[in-house]
């Protein structure tokens, strides 16, 4: 395991996002995963305090069943983003853990608007063969607290 | 007044609301816009805040009034004031932050600072103002107080004219909502927990708030939640429905269903659905949660108060309430395609964490920008807005179920799925819109 395996990793976790294959992007967590988009920056209770999103596996399945479903409105015309990954910084390595954290830039396009967001990852990945499995995705948005219209997908 | 209100007079008004329906322009032409923020936003009782949300003296927050950018601040008396966020100089908001703690509101610009209820408290370098009309006494160099602020039970509205009509008199039965919750807090106590969620719709404002007890609207607009919360069952087939299914299928519902849990129309465009059943009332209890209420109460008035279960009690037009699920929404207009919606979350003094959770988490999985639900809803307010652009045709019906109505005293009931509230609505938006501002008339 190198730093490169990670970043390979993200790259890879970020294409899935990219590419529209959400249930692809699901299939890489394990069964405790959670994905959390906090509405502020120095969050740190995402159970008593509200989150843009915390979303553990069973959210992730209903939501790999509702993505692009032919009655959400929503989900009408496309949505599309794109991700720019920063340098990895592995921030912690332990044989059953990694922690790693990472600058990203995302443009996502819905409702024929081109939508800025940036921030920061953090992650937790779980060692898996030679690759990994995802535990743990934090997206701080540069702009968590702003006035947010529709966000459809993960960033 | 800005240009274009002029012709407004009150036959023209009229003419854009019908009995069953309301005229494209009602959502549309900015001069109808800026003519609510006068006449409806600047006469009506708007929700401003949680009194727990200025704790201390000092504390404040800037929120906005209709139009009007507006302070609420506690004062070392414990009285809240709501002021105009405006400089009685050369007109700078002297706060900008969401909220803060503060000694003196104080203008960053040529630094005049204010006390706590709006007077002046120092101009710097006044020597130069000596012998003109500046006159530090003069409520005119003060930050300006709006007409009115009242509480109920803690929460805070504000008028920025009078109205004449009291905030007990103007909240009427929608006040029965607000004591549920409270009667659920094992002390009798609440506050606002955390930080909000703001939410920013490309519509004009009525229609979210057109929205909130619209029953027709979930089972086409949300049938893909319903749909995949099903398909979740049928693939992962669990002994029991996850709670997260348990939160968003029932937005799936049938029509039979929200028939049956009703809407009740009341004075002053207010409304709610349900009352005993609703799309809430069949989330499991939190251990030691009941209890808790039983020692407050005695049991047989808790099963009362955990009985009740209005469904979005609409405070026409700024503020909207869930009383079994303790969320509470704003309503702030900034342009007449753009709407703010701000979503708070209320913490029951002395009741068991989950409770707390569990109101988070329905917020975050129906409220969010992010949720599977919120989208879909704003995704349809945004064609509308889109599409009453459209010559088509001019009108908006609201017809369902029209003049099949039971009249109970001043509450109007009906089937879930009738558009009563909205007709309801636009009943108390005449009224104001066509009342004579300059009489300081309300309905």
């Amino acid at each position: 395991m190198d730093p490169d395996d990670v970043e390979a990793f993200l790259e890879r976790e970020c294409e899935l996002l990219d590419s529209g294959d959400f249930a692809g992007w699901v299939d890489l967590c394990t069964d405790d995963a959670v994905y959390w988009m906090p509405v502020s920056s120095d969050q740190t209770d995402p159970l008593g305090e509200i989150s843009i999103l915390y979303e553990n596996r069973t959210l992730m399945e209903l939501r790999k069943f509702n993505f692009g479903h032919p009655l959400a409105p929503s989900f009408e015309v496309p949505v599309r983003c794109s991700h720019l990954l920063g340098r990895v910084d592995v921030l912690e390595r332990r044989p059953d853990e990694v922690k790693a954290k990472v600058k990203f830039h995302c443009l996502m396009w819905y409702r024929r608007e081109q939508r800025m967001f940036a921030g920061h990852s953090t992650y937790q990945l779980v060692p898996n063969g030679k690759s990994f499995r995802l535990r743990f995705k934090r997206v701080d948005l540069l702009n968590a607290d702003d006035w947010h219209k529709s966000i459809p997908i993960y960033l | 007044m800005s240009p274009g209100q002029g012709t407004f007079d009150a036959s023209t008004l009229r003419e854009l609301v019908r009995d069953d329906r309301v005229h494209r322009r009602v959502y549309t032409d900015p001069d109808v816009f800026a003519l609510e923020m006068d006449r409806l936003w600047g006469y009506a009782w708007i929700y401003v805040g949680h009194e727990s949300q200025v704790p201390k003296p000092g504390a404040f927050l800037t929120t906005t009034l209709g139009a009007q950018p507006v302070i609420m601040v506690r004062d070392h008396d414990e009285r809240i004031h709501v002021l105009h966020n405006r400089c009685a100089h050369k007109g700078a908001k002297v706060a900008t932050a969401p909220c803060g703690q503060t000694s003196v509101l104080r203008c960053p610009y040529h630094g005049w600072s204010y006390n706590l209820d709006g007077s002046l408290n120092t101009v710097p370098h006044s020597v130069g103002f000596e012998g003109t009309g500046f006159n530090p006494d003069s409520t005119a160099f003060h930050l300006s107080p709006v007409a009115r602020v009242a509480r109920y039970e803690g929460f805070v509205f504000a008028q920025l004219h009078d109205s004449g009509v009291t905030l007990e008199a103007f909240l009427g039965d929608t006040r029965r909502t607000i004591d549920n919750v409270l009667d659920r807090s094992p002390t009798g106590k609440v506050s606002i927990a955390g930080p909000c969620l703001p939410y920013l719709h490309d519509c004009n404002w009525k229609m979210f708030v057109e929205n909130l007890n619209d029953a027709v609207h979930p089972m086409v607009a949300h049938a893909s939640v319903g749909a995949a919360c099903r398909e979740y069952m049928e693939v992962h087939k669990p002994d029991a429905p996850p709670t997260e299914a348990e939160i968003i299928f029932p937005f799936g519902s049938s029509y039979e269903f929200f028939d049956k849990m009703g809407v009740t129309a009341l004075p002053h465009g207010h409304s709610y659905m349900g009352g005993k059943s609703s799309i809430h009332s069949s989330y499991p209890d939190i251990p030691g949660y009941y209890d808790s209420l039983v020692d407050r109460h005695g049991e047989e008035k808790t099963k009362e108060v955990l009985s009740q279960n209005r469904h979005n009690t609409t405070v026409y037009p700024s503020f909207t309430l869930k009383d079994a699920i303790q969320a509470l929404r704003i309503v702030r207009p900034i342009s007449v395609d753009r709407t703010l919606i701000e979503t708070y979350h209320l913490q029951l003094d002395g009741a068991p964490e989950a409770l707390l959770h569990r109101t988070i988490t329905y917020s975050r999985l129906i409220n969010s920008p992010a949720s599977m639900v919120g989208p879909d809803d704003w995704d349809c307010y945004t064609r509308i807005q889109e599409g009453l652009g459209s010559h088509g045709t001019d009108w908006v019906y609201l017809g369902r179920h029209l003049g099949r109505d039971q009249v109970d005293g001043e509450a109007t009931t009906a089937l879930g799925t009738s558009d009563l509230s909205a007709r309801n609505q636009f009943r108390a938006w005449l009224q104001y819109m066509t009342a004579h501002a300059a009489d300081g008339y309300g309905p």
